[in-house]
């Protein structure tokens, strides 16, 4: 976004957020209706950004219901239903893991195929070890860290 | 009221240094005539220094802990580095086919007393903010360089999180630029520009010089000023006393850090005519 | 032989609802007498001095071990070995071989553990704090630490250890050990009683948090904040009735939070470092804080018992050893700090 429109809207965007709670994310894990971002170019991961509308997760493949990296959820992209890899968390994490900006997911298929061909940001090298569908998406990244 | 179920600390020493016990005493920094200890290594080593709560302290463990902490930097260079230098650090990686993995990235924060002293690098990566924490001592860490060595103006950088990307993007191949001997570490005057709100914290309440005018509506700077440290807070001797080691403390750490700087130091040197050597074979 | 067993007596208290038994497991007996305040500095330190002397010097202070050893046995499955008295020194990180970092806890071996006294399962059994349960398997090992001025305590307790030929102590405490396991009175314990990859059991007391209410003692809820709530915000709320009248036995209630013996089973002693006695367990959680006393003893887990590899009978002693002792010994997995560091290329676990 232009920083000039982000200036023009910046009483609007103040407004919105003085409500009586705080709005800031202290804890930021990734339960049902976390907000996702998908790093992987789908057409589905393109439109819902584009869109401003991210992916919510509906539902944690975990018995605890919180997600961490390489957990598999469900989330809900454009009115679909689709499964996803966490790929990337916002939390704070233990010595030597990468924390990112963005809590990024990759969609896949039912089967465990991935949707997208490509993912265009960096992954936790952790991933690497892990067993399972996942295998299948560690090919799509260019970069670990 | 709960009952001390544990001896203070200066009772146990009390009893190691009992005539009545053939206890070996922990050995104190010799005395230098000549050498004065620089004054600024609280800051160069802040993790030598002990914990500043009084009873968790114990004269045994801190040196068991500080020899370790020793031993570790004769195998490997811990160079100096503040918040704000640019640094590179490489890990052993199992999952990498190298088995080495390498990041670059702007040191925002450090902290942690002895053996769990850590640091925490920031970049960013194809358009993605990426933190990674590594503790100074863990034997995973290979090398550990400080590319640009300099200050920035407060004691921690986690605004870089709420401002644009250009304030933390590094190049991977940033060629270490050395200061010269015996200059004082510059300061970076850099006041970032961080991005409109919402932020993940409420930067305007803490006391930031090292961000640009926020330009928010007055509100929010008279809620800033009821939750500020009272004026009077500042001057409050004994809160100051027990959130710091004393000078006594200090000086006796640093004195003895001092002298077993010397060998580390030649270890160092040593171990990098020898990998020049091998890059000439 | 004048008998110490009055110092321990049977002690039951309430845990959760069941009745638990358990000994009496360190004492202190500071029976002060009154300083003498017309002495003069001279005097002073001329009683300093005797009392140093007194140990080494005096005959009725001789060490029984100048009598020669007792028969040492074999260890079997069975063998219960004395334990020492050690204090809890805070908690250090180290490194495995494989990368991982493990929080381990120091513990102090007081130099000065002696064996007080031994009786054997005979006279053991007659004595106050035996449990019928213990038929005549154990004895019992007294243990001291803490060498301290006699004239701090009164005469009946300073003759205690006159048998043993040490000084006073200021903590005792006591190990049921088996009739194999037996001890002689004044051998010194330390931080070689154990090695490296042993198995250990700690006991010591929790955190005293004093009188507490259900919300930190249990965790429990509390009441509503609002709704209506006045003076119940941190309350228990119901506690029984309807059907049966009476409170539940062992119903969680407020009451006084920690400072209980506590122990954990099958910690592994990661490291030791002899010049200081400090062995270096695996695991973050020995009750207590930094510099309580604690009782580490060989675990009663059956399948973390070395019997191939048996430790030394009934404890260790310097001439054992045929080398110098070194100043640190390291379990296997540990890494060192003076190796080169861990690149994890070849072969981890």
């Amino acid at each position: 976004m232009n920083m000039n429109v982000v200036r023009s809207i910046q009483p609007v965007v103040n407004s919105i957020s003085s409500r009586l709670f705080s709005t800031s994310t202290c804890l930021q894990e990734i339960r049902k209706m976390a907000r996702m971002r998908v790093v992987d170019n789908s057409s589905l991961g393109k439109a819902a950004r584009v869109s401003g509308q991210p992916a919510r997760v509906i539902h944690v493949y975990t018995k605890n219901g919180v997600a961490t990296l390489g957990d598999k959820v469900l989330v809900a992209v454009k009115g679909q239903k689709k499964k996803a890899f966490i790929v990337g968390v916002k939390q704070k994490q233990k010595a030597k893991i990468p924390r990112f900006d963005t809590n990024n997911i990759v969609l896949i298929e039912d089967n465990g195929a991935p949707i997208g061909n490509k993912i265009t940001v960096p992954l936790p090298s952790l991933l690497r070890k892990k067993e399972g569908d996942i295998t299948k998406v560690m090919p799509l990244a260019n970069r670990f860290v | 009221m709960p009952k001390r179920l544990s001896l203070k600390p200066e009772e146990v020493e009390k009893y190691r240094k009992s005539k009545l016990i053939d206890h070996p005493d922990v050995p104190v920094a010799e005395k230098t005539q000549r050498e004065t200890v620089p004054a600024d290594y609280r800051f160069v080593f802040p993790e030598f220094l002990p914990d500043p709560e009084y009873d968790r302290r114990d004269r045994v463990r801190e040196r068991l802990e500080r020899d370790d902490m020793y031993r570790r930097r004769m195998v490997i260079e811990i160079p100096e580095f503040y918040v704000g230098s640019i640094m590179a650090v490489t890990i052993a990686d199992e999952q990498t086919p190298s088995k080495e993995s390498r990041f670059v990235g702007i040191c925002i924060d450090r902290g942690g007393i002895g053996l769990r002293a850590f640091f925490i690098l920031r970049n960013v990566v194809d358009g993605l903010g990426v933190e990674i924490m590594y503790e100074m001592y863990d034997p995973t860490v290979l090398s550990i360089e400080t590319l640009l060595l300099e200050k920035r103006l407060d004691n921690h950088l986690y605004y870089l999180r709420d401002a644009p990307p250009e304030y933390s993007t590094f190049s991977f191949d940033t060629e270490a630029i050395p200061i010269p001997k015996g200059t004082a570490i510059p300061v970076n005057p850099l006041k970032v520009k961080l991005n409109p709100r919402p932020w993940l914290e409420r930067w305007e309440r803490q006391d930031l010089k090292g961000i640009q005018e926020l330009n928010l509506p007055q509100k929010f700077y008279d809620r800033a000023e009821i939750h500020a440290e009272k004026p009077w807070q500042k001057h409050d001797l004994m809160k100051q006393y027990r959130s710091n080691i004393n000078a006594d403390d200090t000086e006796q750490v640093m004195k003895e850090v001092h002298q077993r700087k010397k060998a580390i130091d030649r270890e160092n040197t040593r171990r990098r005519k020898e990998a020049i050597f091998k890059n000439k074979k | 032989m004048k008998t110490i067993c009055f110092l321990f007596s049977p002690v039951t208290h309430q845990i959760r609802g069941k009745k638990v038994h358990t000994a009496l497991k360190v004492t202190t007996q500071a029976l002060a007498t009154t300083k003498d305040k017309s002495l003069t500095k001279e005097n002073q330190e001329f009683l300093d001095n005797v009392v140093n002397d007194l140990y080494a010097n005096q005959p009725e202070y001789r060490s029984p071990l100048a009598d020669g050893p007792w028969k040492r046995n074999v260890y079997t499955k069975r063998t219960l070995r004395t334990g020492v008295l050690a204090i809890k020194l805070g908690n250090l990180p180290q490194w495995s071989k494989d990368g991982k970092k493990i929080t381990t806890t120091l513990l102090q071996v007081i130099v000065d553990n002696h064996v007080i006294r031994y009786y054997s399962p005979e006279v053991f059994k007659t004595q106050a704090g035996w449990l019928p349960r213990w038929s005549d398997k154990y004895g019992s090992v007294v243990v001291g630490a803490l060498s301290t001025d006699p004239r701090k305590y009164n005469e009946q307790y300073n003759e205690q250890f006159l048998e043993a030929g040490v000084p006073p102590k200021r903590k005792l405490t006591r190990f049921l050990v088996t009739q194999d396991a037996a001890i002689q009175p004044g051998t010194p314990l330390n931080a070689m009683h154990f090695r490296p990859g042993d198995f250990v059991d700690c006991s010591a007391k929790t955190i005293h948090h004093g009188f507490q209410g259900a919300v930190k003692r249990w965790g429990f809820k509390g009441l509503p904040k609002t709704h209506g709530t006045t003076k119940k915000h941190r309350s228990v709320g119901g506690i029984g009735g309807k059907t049966i009248v009476s409170v539940w036995k062992g119903k969680k209630m407020p009451g006084v939070m920690g400072g209980k013996w506590r122990t954990l089973k099958g910690l592994k002693i990661l490291r030791i470092n002899t010049k200081y006695n400090v062995l270096y367990v695996k695991g973050q959680n020995i009750p207590g804080e930094t510099h309580t006393f604690v009782r580490i003893n060989d675990t009663v887990l059956p399948l973390r018992r070395k019997t191939e590899n048996p430790p030394p009978m009934p404890t260790w002693y310097p001439e054992d050893e045929s080398e110098q002792l070194a100043e640190e010994y390291f379990d296997e997995d540990l890494f060192q700090f003076t190796n080169e560091s861990l690149d994890l290329k070849t072969g981890t676990k």
